[in-house]
């Protein structure tokens, strides 16, 4: 019996069993899960063990939106069950393929159902109408399922409206393999009670019955326990006959292999510029004077986990591609929502957002790319937003907000108007700090105050226009940050960029020696040679064609890299940056 | 008399083991303990010699016995404060412990104790340092300082051993002259399968390390007697002191230990998720897989 | 001030540190080696309890042993609000003394399975394990019902009581004796309320809950009275 059981739907909790916050550990034909609730209803039924060390997630925090683990602080998303943060390398952004096994749950009857490789649906029980059902008390048994199944064909009770008598008349009305389904009469009072065995292990089962009895029945209390009593009984001569029976063997779960690349560090590096998600644009609306918020929701299955600061391409209908930040905070992972700035000068990207795309479109998007990590080991972050560039930073700040790690947002705008996703904003509280209409050196005036007082541990994260990326940065150096400290993220890269150099770009781990002639990029040149290279905004912004330099000197065009790294000339951005020696070696 | 004994994997069998704390075992008195799935009896005399026999029914646990007369004694040596032996064939030496013969030195037993893990769960959970801001908050490390700094791991080929140094983490109030937090540094070497030795920063006297080391005695595949070892420098704090923050410090390992699933090390690199704060892990399962170790781990397939 | 002669991992001398931190007040420990150094059976801590138990307190020259009387006395004493142990309410008094007889039970099972277990005690440890079973079946039933009826804790008042308190540490370590919880979906509800209590602390062995509400909540953090070696600073 328990040899087609993987494939059949079972009940593994009771609806009440998954309060605010908690985590239920569940186990059926062996196997353990993590179950819970995320504050926005959704029930997550995930394999028992983190995938770093195997510990049990049922002993770990349900914080509403992600699952914490107890070891070593790991944070699993609600819904994807995809790793959002690794607190030992606060730097990096989790490969985002480090993905919990999850399976699929249905509340149904009461009953959280889950299913291990189900074929077709929870079962249909004539007669139980959603709404107006009782869940009693689950009785977890010592005894294999089958042997509890068969002795509950022997279960007397009385009609929930006849509670008093104990002459009810029983009839059988369905049996299954997993469940069974008892009439009773008495009188002109009539009950069905519908018991589903639950198989946790070879020997260990839980009856979960349920009546077509109104969950208000005034005598609620009084039926569920009297079921409870009878039910207790009728365990106790279970047992005592499965305790006759040889033991069986328990059942041992088979745990999936983790991917390859997984297993070896360190982590591979993002994929090419493709776009193989398909989002509808379920909402647009003005999240702002002159900006638009869209929320995009995938046309089937799940998105892919996004940490904060992470941004995805939107493949537009005009052909033209542009990043986005991901605004949401975490655990809300059943859309991705974006803010779009209408520039009137740009080159059609936002006119295209704005003007052509309407609720319920379809977007081809990128899986979200995250060069610009969260770090959460500060003792305090600043986060110094100008304008559109609040979106990467008020993903940040709900991440440190569902935390309780110390902040600031200074969100920098011309008006109150212009302050976007305000409903966001009022979650953070006296954390959020605006400043509006601001002058430019009234603006570089309160930058100076803001960045005075850096201590260590301290992160900033800036993003804004250029020019006052530029002060701010030049302002903290000035007041003692380190450049480490001071993270940043151009949403266009407004330098002029110098394509007029030829050089030879060799390939270390490709083989290949190529020419870059003036006018062409590293990036196209590789490409065009074979080799898969990842980009995103090629300009020179976001950082996803990054490369390595093992030899030769680099000619930064970019500024996504700061500084110190580009002095260090051991990265390059392929897409803008060239090269100042005849030939230039790279780890690709 | 030939017993055939119950542990298969002749690596694990050819090793020594430890029994008890020397200190804890009442001179001239059968002790009772379980190793690798059998019964095994020890004695300390009173001039510290030490015995161990497969436990027999003419010796039982609480009898009076001169350690030095037993018929058909297993191998046995008293070292680092504990009683060891071994069911097979043991090399002469165990491994080396300098540290413990400098006679400044304050070195105890904190604590056996049993825990339902196999013995290189344990090793694996004494060697990382990722975990401290969650497992020990407040005592070995505190959010938000969570990071594992990049750290060195080798494989000594010459004493077959691992060794990782340059090892740093963020402790708080890790001295006594401040109430700052600062980085601690530690040495973690693994010079046999169920045994590790850390070295860390001494408060007073910076030129020299503390030593604590774990010695796990298998009693089965799945559970194991911890032994904790402390050979520190502290003139100033009873010995109950200093036992009470170790076994705090164990007991909330063990939670930890007893939720992990399954209880024997996955040595196939597919089954868990290495990042780079586990290079030590990394190298010790790599280690276990190259000696071939199959007792208390899930070995890769072939 | 008061005293506790306390050992860390007593889940006996933790009830009264919960009950200590829970009403907020200051103390001193002095820490008696129960393993492997057997003090509590030493002369001098004889002559502090002829029983050779922890934990045992004194208050201003007040000695009084055995956990359950502690909590009694303490909340008797300290607590402002009278909630603990409310001296008014008898029925809810006789509640409590038959949960703090329960929790005697409990410690009778659960806590013997884990001295077995953990300190290699000699007793018949499936026994224990299985009379745990019998109790916790009691326990989550009791309290399933309990939140059936729109009750949260194991007495009948709106708020936790020193039944709670006692009942408490010996359920949520009883894994470390082999005694699962899976079973008793209840019953690890009731230990996540125990852990958002105001002024709840964490011993070894027992993990935090997660905060419940949007606030940051101090009782989270670990809090402790350990003293720390030099040698680990």
């Amino acid at each position: 019996m328990l040899d087609t059981a993987k494939t059949r739907w079972h009940p593994i909790a009771a609806s009440h069993d998954l309060p605010f916050r908690h985590v239920f550990h569940a186990q059926l034909l062996g196997r353990e899960f993590a179950v819970w609730r995320a504050d926005d209803g959704y029930v997550n039924v995930w394999e028992n063990r983190c995938l770093h060390r195997g510990v049990r997630l049922s002993i770990g925090i349900n914080d509403g939106r992600e699952l914490k683990c107890q070891y070593h602080g790991w944070r699993y998303a609600n819904r994807t069950a995809g790793c959002t943060y690794i607190p030992a390398h606060p730097a990096d952004a989790p490969a985002r393929t480090i993905t919990n096994r999850t399976f699929p749950a249905i509340e149904r009857y009461g009953l959280v159902w889950a299913a291990e490789e189900p074929l077709g649906g929870v079962p249909e029980v004539e007669g139980l109408a959603e709404g107006s059902l009782l869940a009693l008390r689950g009785i977890p048994v010592n005894a294999p399922a089958d042997l509890a199944v068969e002795r509950l064909r022997g279960y007397r009770f009385q009609p929930s409206d006849a509670l008093d008598g104990n002459a009810a008349e029983i009839s059988i009305e369905a049996a299954s393999a997993f469940s069974l389904a008892l009439h009773a009469r008495s009188g002109g009072a009539e009950t069905l009670a519908v018991f589903f065995v639950q198989p946790v292990d070879s020997g260990r089962a839980v009856i979960r019955g349920v009546l077509d009895t109104a969950e208000d029945h005034p005598a609620r209390l009084a039926i569920l326990r009297r079921h409870n009593e009878a039910l207790s009984k009728l365990r106790e001569a279970i047992e005592r006959e499965a305790a006759a029976m040889p033991a069986p063997t328990p059942l041992t779960p088979e745990f999936q292999r983790v991917s390859p690349e997984l297993a070896e560090m360190p982590a591979l590096s993002a994929d090419a510029r493709k776009a193989p998600l398909r989002v509808q644009a379920a909402r647009k609306w003005q999240a702002a004077e002159g900006i638009a918020g869209f929320e995009l929701r995938p046309i089937s299955g799940l998105l892919p986990t996004f940490q904060p600061g992470a941004h995805i391409d939107v493949h537009m209908p005009n052909g033209l591609i542009r990043q986005y930040s991901i605004v949401n905070g975490p655990g809300e992972t059943d859309s991705y929502s974006i803010g779009v700035k209408f520039e009137p000068d740009s080159r059609g990207g936002s006119a295209a957002m704005h003007e052509s795309v309407r609720e319920g479109d379809v977007l081809a998007i990128s899986e979200p790319r995250n060069n610009f990590p969260l770090r959460r080991d500060a003792v305090k972050t600043l986060f110094i937003a100008g304008g559109i560039g609040i979106t990467p930073l008020i993903a940040m700040a709900q991440a440190l907000q569902n935390q309780a790690l110390a902040f600031e947002l200074h969100y920098f705008a011309q008006s109150q108007a212009q302050l976007a996703f305000p409903d966001r904003l009022e979650t953070l509280g006296p954390a959020l700090v605006p400043h509006r209409g601001l002058s430019p050196a009234e603006t570089a005036a309160k930058l100076r105050e803001l960045l005075a007082g850096y201590r260590n541990a301290m992160h900033v994260y800036l993003c804004g226009p250029g020019p006052m990326l530029e002060a701010a940065r030049a302002i903290a150096a000035e007041a003692g940050w380190p450049e480490g400290a001071v993270h940043f993220e151009y949403f266009k890269n407004t330098n002029e960029i110098d394509d007029s150099t030829s050089f030879e770009v060799a390939l270390a781990r490709s083989c290949l020696t190529l020419q870059v002639p003036a006018g062409r990029t590293i990036l196209e040149v590789v490409r065009e040679a074979g080799v898969e290279m990842p980009s995103s905004c090629e300009q020179g912004a976001c950082g996803t064609c990054m490369a390595t330099v093992i030899e030769g000197e680099p000619d930064h065009q970019d500024v996504y890299l700061n500084d110190a790294e580009k002095r260090a000339g051991t990265k390059i951005m392929t897409c803008v940056s060239r090269s100042k020696s005849p030939r230039l070696v790279l780890d690709i | 008399m030939t017993t055939q004994p119950k542990c298969t994997d002749p690596v694990i069998l050819n090793l020594w083991h430890p029994l008890a704390a020397v200190s804890e075992t009442s001179v001239g008195t059968v002790m009772d303990t379980v190793l690798l799935e059998e019964r095994v009896s020890y004695a300390v005399g009173s001039d510290g010699t030490v015995a161990a026999w497969r436990s027999r029914a003419d010796l039982p646990a609480g009898s009076r016995v001169d350690a030095g007369s037993i018929a058909e004694q297993l191998p046995s040596k008293s070292a680092y404060g504990y009683v060891w032996t071994t069911l097979g064939d043991a090399p002469a030496e165990l491994f080396p412990i300098p540290e413990f013969e400098e006679p400044d030195r304050r070195r105890l037993n904190a604590a056996t104790m049993g825990v339902n893990v196999s013995a290189p769960r344990a090793i694996e959970n004494f060697l990382d340092m990722g975990h401290f801001p969650y497992v020990h908050t407040d005592i070995l490390g505190a959010e938000p300082h969570t990071e594992v700094k990049e750290y060195d791991v080798e494989i000594s080929a010459e004493r077959d051993e691992i060794l990782a140094t340059r090892c740093r983490f963020y402790q708080p109030m890790a001295s006594t002259a401040s109430t700052e937090g600062a980085d601690v540094d530690y040495i973690y070497r693994v010079p046999h399968p169920y045994c590790s030795v850390l070295y860390k920063s001494s408060p007073v006297d910076d030129k020299r390390l503390d030593v604590i080391a774990i010695f796990l005695q298998p009693m089965d595949q799945e559970h194991v007697r911890a032994h904790m070892m402390l050979c520190v420098l502290d003139e100033d704090n009873e010995d109950k002191i200093i036992k009470r923050f170790q076994q705090t410090i164990f007991g909330q390992d063990k939670p930890i230990l007893e939720n992990q699933f399954p209880k024997r090390l996955p040595l196939d690199p597919r089954a868990e998720t290495p990042i780079r704060a586990d290079k030590s892990a990394i190298a010790y399962r790599r280690w276990l897989s190259q000696k071939g170790v199959t007792y208390g781990v899930i070995p890769a397939a072939a | 001030m008061i005293t506790l002669y306390d050992y860390e991992l007593s889940g006996n001398c933790y009830k009264i540190r919960l009950l200590l931190g829970m009403l907020g007040l200051d103390y001193k420990t002095v820490p008696v080696d129960f393993y492997p150094g057997r003090e509590h059976k030493s002369d001098w801590f004889l002559r502090l309890n002829p029983l050779g138990q922890l934990p045992v307190i004194e208050d201003d020259g007040f000695v009084l042993r055995d956990a359950q009387a502690i909590l009694v006395y303490l909340a008797s004493n300290y607590d402002q609000a009278g909630t603990w142990y409310p001296r008014d309410n008898p029925r809810l008094l006789g509640e409590i003394s038959q949960w703090l007889a329960f929790a005697d039970g409990i410690t009778g099972t659960a806590s013997a399975a884990r001295l077995h277990d953990a300190l290699f005690y000699d007793l018949d440890a499936e026994a224990a394990r299985a009379g745990a079973h019998r109790l916790f079946r009691i326990l989550d039933e009791h309290l399933w019902f309990g939140e059936q009826e729109g009750r949260s804790w194991i007495c009948s008042a709106s708020h936790p009581t020193i039944a709670d308190i006692a009942c408490f540490p010996y359920v949520i370590l009883s894994e470390e004796g082999g005694i699962s919880r899976q079973d008793y979906p209840a019953i690890r509800r009731w230990c996540d309320r125990v852990k958002r209590i105001p002024g709840f602390l964490v011993m070894s062995g027992v993990f935090p809950a997660g905060r419940h509400g949007r606030h940051k909540a101090s009782h989270e953090r670990w809090t402790t009275h350990l003293h720390t070696p030099g040698w680990q600073k």
